[in-house]
């Protein structure tokens, strides 16, 4: 029972963050779609931070040097997306397709050449880090606290307080829902977009180093995040783009996700004898059911996915 | 006339499709010299050149037809693509339809023991099935195609992990191979393994993936469907008051994406050139790639044939490379590259009529100064 | 001597691709003077003011605040010179506050934290000064026209700007807040503030601007003091020569009824509330029938529900004789409806196609344009669209095979006119069908609806434009708040009285 709360916090925790990240960019008018491939390369980042930090620094310095560096590699990826969508007006489904491809190969490649090169053998595309993992986990009584736990928790307040409480967050908003009106009162269109797309890819590279200390101790490239940046697309759409109903469809979803890793621990659950792909293919088919009902009526920021054209107004 | 060729629609496609391949390899290129300097140049050479691998020119011709092979399926995937996206859609989900085509061949072939034919349209029944539900969350429920595609992926790679579970050999992850289990359901060759050095892989799938292209091109071009579908993909609100049955154009045009997916997975899995690992933590990379070839062929189904057959052709290239020192997914960051780029291809030929309209205002000013000097001479 | 403007653009220059929207303009406004900027649709007045407000960089000329050169490259600059302008579609952001609106751009912050209450004070403030009623708290997508345009004037106030422009600011009003909105505008120049006021509409102009400058195809044609000049000659600058905007036709002959819709009601994708509610109507062969009413008053529902693009919540129609409530679109269309939609972009045409095919984009399926095996006649398909270019007079670059996007505004809306009147309806439904067109497209249309009915078809009009209901139609319904509220008779009754009814302040108990 224990393993499951502490399963269905970390999964929500890994989508909250991702969703959040969704949440800023489609707020700013931009469709992600990579953020798929945005969590893979923030994965990657933090994964060679844990490789190659020196021994014995100390928890706290390792945590933050690893966040530092999932954050940098998510930003720095999503700005591809920026540069296409904002800049060059493409199409915002085919660039980020296009990421999520680029993301999982990127990795794949880079990895591999790192593995083969300290090790001719070697022609894996995992990084292990089973110490490293050790410094982001507290045992509480059983429950395993991981650190973004907190983080993903404070990450939604922030996002509350950005939004809502703030001239940028204001700002933002109206760049999502009627940009003539932002430039006409002097809003820079573009800028407030670019903002929208880096700050999506600092909570994507953020749940996606989340997403790889979430279970094992070691993270093979070539299998990419599982649709998870998917699945956090779906918790924005049913929490209707507010950080706070996004926290709850997360928790949602990380419940059955939890369900498909520690379903054996229950007897109960073992005695009916379904097949461990049920169980794989459940927050899927959740998530289906789950916008079949919530879309009709949904309230996507009115200008997302238009790329927006100072020419047009 | 230059001009006028430079004006053409198809020409601009063309070109911005080659810009975006050579600016994909180059930068494949610059990644394989940051990994090591020294092989880089060979290594993205031995990814071009493929079966030119090797020497002789029977091995040559015997993988180049194990290209051709896997182009059948990347095609069929590609035209997927390509026909729902006239239609305004992004059928991302066409790699959950491969993959349910892949499940149904096989369980037809192998656990059924049916013969090609009726393999190949139940699993066409089935991918047009599995595609209508995306089409039905669209056009009822109002979900995005992009994200219900994903989840159904997923969907459809556990449920085939499940169901051919029952079809394998108990020591391995593997299928059983059709020429022991399921020989009555291979396609047939029609003696083409012959033209290709005894490649045994090359089959009828070849000939129906091209014969497939063609018609979709004629149904888009020539037909009332097309009309009305293209109608649909450029403006859905002028279809609706015009009274073409939108939802229903929808949900067709996914249903024939999904059969095409699917008889793509048959095109493969039929020749027994590959078996389905149960454990396979991911589906098949074809349903993405027909991505990169829909849109590196201008999304048009006779360019689709080329630039299906490039994408395999470097894909497969990939399996050449120095494994010591780089890797094969090289080709598949090459491919993500240039679907990258493609986005692009708007801005492209945006600056490419930029450009001539220049060229023209310039060359009109000119002519009128020239006329204008003239008449002054004159007086 | 003392310099007496406030602004003065002098020589401006701006091009697009294709046409010169603005070629040496000049307009110079006085200190405290409200000033009209008269010209027909496309006459290049948005333009000018677009470059006014840095919204566009005009190619030549230079712009001159208090007799000083000044740049402006975007809206900051523009705000910070003190220039502040309504535009004619609201920029505001429907899921905001007024407030939120308001001080959008020049949010009251510390360290970037909104501070909402000074500002509501001076909003509160602003509005008891000018007498301009809101409440601050209000989402946008919940309140009347009137008030979003007065949450659009405290924008400018807020921004304590002295140059005040208003891009058509009547056109979405009724005649009794049109009233309202010039009374503020002679306060806002009472406390001296400068006003820029685009219009084409003469007698707004006569009732509130002390002087006028006309433009007429993006050239300057002269500025005048309206109190010495008659609207006759106001027009005739406009428009280059006299024009008789009457439209010449006989006396109607009613025939049979056509068209009958009974209590028909419709939902509102916007609110809770029907957008169209318990309406009722008859349209007779042989006659114009016009509903008349504000913008968003429930029409452009009650079409939808008529020619099926929304379903309806209850009610029944008839034409000619069948019952079409239920019946798929395609069905009503080939039972004799015809539709010139209010949106050409959205609805009217297939941009990306090439006007031949758009032509047939009603009769696709027909035999003369589809074989029995399902493909397309093209060579059909050319010569009919042929046929419609030159009876119909649609000029294009490439004459059928011009993409849609490619052309003219006004010939987009005569392909669509010749489409769905060679279709021979017995119902032609006409909406808005001559917004954005110049007089002399406007004049075509109108014909080719009066020569419409004189061939014995019905026709259902819905129009804004008050000039166009009392020319064009037999018979007059007013919509207001998704009901019929009136029935009057072109003849008889008055623009006033039309008004009254528009607003709502007059009601009849209506059987049509």
């Amino acid at each position: 029972m224990l393993l499951l709360i502490q399963y269905t916090l970390i999964f929500a925790s890994v989508l909250a963050l991702v969703a959040l990240g969704g949440c800023f960019a489609e707020h700013s008018g931009v469709i992600n779609l990579g953020l798929e491939g945005i969590m893979v390369i923030g994965a990657l980042g933090g994964a060679l931070m844990m490789r190659y930090a020196p021994d014995g620094i100390g928890a706290f310095p390792l945590i933050m040097l690893v966040i530092i560096a999932a954050i940098v590699f998510g930003v720095f990826y999503s700005s591809l997306l920026g540069v296409a969508c904002i800049n060059f007006k493409a199409n915002q489904t085919i660039v980020g397709t296009a990421l999520n491809m680029l993301g999982t190969a990127a990795a794949t490649v880079i990895v591999k050449a790192i593995n083969t090169a300290a090790n001719p053998d070697d022609v894996s595309s995992t990084i292990q880090y089973v110490d490293e993992k050790k410094s982001f986990l507290v045992n509480i009584g059983g429950f395993e606290f991981n650190w973004f736990m907190l983080i993903a928790a404070l990450g939604v307040v922030a996002a509350y307080v950005i939004l809502y409480k703030t001239k940028f967050g204001l700002r933002l908003m109206a760049c999502g829902e009627h940009p003539q009106a932002a430039d006409s009162v002097g809003i820079n269109v573009y800028k407030m977009r670019w903002a929208g797309v880096l700050i999506s890819g600092l909570f994507g590279g953020l749940g996606g180093i989340c997403y790889i200390l979430s279970g094992v101790s070691e993270w093979k490239f070539e299998n990419g995040v599982a649709g998870f940046g998917f699945l956090a697309l779906a918790v924005m759409i049913f929490g209707q783009w507010k950080p706070t109903r996004i926290a709850m469809a997360a928790l949602i979803f990380g419940f059955f996700r939890a369900l498909s890793n520690v379903f054996f621990g229950f007897p109960f659950l073992v005695a009916l004898n379904i097949p461990g792909s049920i169980y794989n293919m459940m927050p899927y088919v959740i998530c289906l059911i789950v916008l079949a009902f919530t879309s009709k009526k949904s309230r996507a920021p009115k200008a997302e996915g238009i790329p927006y054209d100072k020419g047009q107004r | 006339m230059t001009k006028k060729i430079l004006r053409n629609e198809a020409f601009q496609s063309l070109f911005a499709s080659l810009i975006c391949i050579v600016l994909g390899v180059l930068i494949g290129y610059i990644v394989l010299l940051f990994i090591n300097p020294t092989g880089a140049g060979e290594a993205i050479m031995e990814v071009l050149k493929n079966f030119l691998h090797y020497s002789k020119t029977n091995l040559q011709i015997k993988n180049f037809g194990n290209t051709l092979v896997k182009t059948a399926p990347l095609l069929m995937c590609s035209l997927s693509i390509l026909f729902a996206y006239k239609v305004g859609l992004f059928n991302i989900g066409a790699a959950g339809q491969y993959c349910v085509g892949i499940c149904a061949s096989i369980y037809c072939a192998v656990a059924l023991g049916l013969g090609w034919l009726p393999c190949l349209i139940i699993a066409a029944v089935c991918g047009a099935l599995y595609g209508a539900i995306v089409g039905l969350l669209k056009s009822y429920c109002n979900v995005n195609e992009v994200i219900s595609g994903i989840m159904l992926n997923w969907i459809a790679l556990y449920t085939t992990n499940m169901i051919l579970n029952t079809v394998k050999e108990s020591t391995s992850p593997y299928t059983f191979h059709l020429n022991t289990h399921g020989e009555q359901a291979m396609l047939p060759g029609l003696g083409m393994d012959k033209i290709f050095a005894g490649n045994q892989y090359v089959t009828l799938a070849l000939p129906l993936a091209v014969l497939t292209a063609v018609l979709i091109y004629v149904v888009l071009e020539k037909t009332k469907f097309g009309y009305e579908l293209k109608a649909t993909g450029y403006n859905k609100n002028a279809a609706k008051y015009c009274g073409m049955a939108e939802k229903r154009n929808i949900i067709v045009t996914l249903m024939i994406s999904g059969a095409i997916a699917a008889l793509g997975a048959s095109f493969m899995y039929l020749t027994d050139y590959e078996q389905w690992s149960c454990t396979s933590s991911a589906v098949p990379a074809m349903g993405f790639n027909g991505i990169a070839a829909a849109f590196l062929g201008g999304l048009n189904p006779i360019g689709t044939i080329f630039s299906s057959y490039f994408i395999q052709h470097i894909t497969n290239g990939g399996a050449y490379v120095d494994k010591t020192v780089y890797c094969s997914q090289i080709s598949d960051l090459i491919s993500a590259i240039i679907i990258y780029l493609c986005g692009f291809v708007f801005f492209i030929k945006y600056t490419m009529n930029n450009i001539l309209d220049k060229q023209e205002e310039k060359q009109a000013l000119k002519a009128k100064e020239a006329a204008e000097t003239q008449e002054g001479g004159d007086k | 001597m003392e310099n007496q403007y406030a602004i003065e653009m002098l020589h401006i220059t701006k091009k697009f691709p294709g046409i010169i929207a603005n070629d040496d303009v000049t307009i110079q406004l006085k200190k405290g003077e409200i000033h009209a900027l008269l010209g027909e649709n496309g006459a290049g007045k948005s333009t000018l003011m677009s470059v006014l407000f840095g919204l566009y960089q005009a190619e030549e000329g230079i712009i001159k605040k208090d007799g000083k050169e000044v740049q402006i490259k975007d809206p900051n600059d523009a705000n910070a010179l003190g220039i502040g302008m309504v535009h004619q579609h609201f920029k505001l952001v429907e899921c905001f506050t007024v407030l939120d609106n308001i001080i959008m751009g020049v949010e009251p912050n510390k360290f970037g934290f909104l501070q909402k209450k000074e500002a509501r004070e001076k909003v509160l403030e602003l509005s008891e000064k000018y007498g301009l009623h809101i409440d601050p708290d209000a989402y946008i997508e919940d309140i009347t026209v009137g008030m979003q345009q007065r949450t659009e004037i405290l924008k400018m106030l807020y921004r304590e700007n002295e140059i005040l422009i208003f891009d058509e600011p009547t056109a979405v009003l009724t005649p009794q807040e049109i009233e309202e909105l010039m009374q503020i505008m002679k306060n806002l120049a009472k406390e001296g503030k400068s006003i820029l006021f685009i219009s084409h509409k003469l007698n707004e102009i006569k009732a509130v601007a002390d002087r006028c400058s006309v433009l007429r195809k993006g050239k300057y044609i002269g500025t005048v003091d309206t109190k010495d000049t008659t609207i006759e000659e106001l027009s005739a600058m406009m428009v280059g020569h006299n024009v008789n905007l009457h439209v010449q036709k006989e006396e109607s002959t009613p025939g049979e009824v056509i068209l009958d819709i009974e209590n028909m009601t419709v939902a509102s994708k916007m609110h809770k509330n029907n957008a169209v509610k318990n309406v009722s109507l008859k349209v007779h062969r042989g006659e114009v029938v016009c509903i008349a009413g504000i913008d968003g008053n429930g029409q452009t529902e009650f079409v939808y529900g008529l020619t099926g693009l929304e379903p309806l919540v209850n009610g029944k129609i008839t034409l000619c004789g069948e019952d079409i409530t239920k019946a798929p679109i395609r069905k009503r269309l080939l039972s004799g409806m015809s539709h010139i939609p209010e949106d050409r972009h959205k609805h009217g045409l297939v941009l990306d196609y090439p006007l031949d095919y758009n032509c047939v984009l009603q009769r696709y399926f027909e035999p003369e344009f589809t074989d029995k095996f399902g493909f397309l006649r093209k060579a059909n398909i050319r010569k009919y669209a042929e046929k419609l270019i030159e009876q119909y007079d649609v000029r294009s670059g490439q004459g059928p095979i011009t993409m849609a996007r490619s052309m003219s505004g006004g010939n987009q809306q005569k392909a669509i006119v010749a489409r769905e009147i060679d279709k021979n309806p017995e119902l032609l439904i006409a909406v808005q069908p001559t917004r954005g067109l110049d007089v002399g497209a406007i004049e075509y249309i109108h014909k080719q609806i009066v020569a419409q009915r004189d061939a014995g078809k019905a026709v259902l009009l819905v129009s804004l434009e008050l000039e166009e209901v009392m020319d064009v139609s037999d018979r007059i319904l007013v919509m207001y708040e998704g009901e019929i509220v009136g029935e009057l008779n072109p003849k008889t009754t008055t623009e006033d009285e039309l008004g009254l009814y528009m607003a709502g302040a007059k009601r009849d108990e209506v059987k049509a």
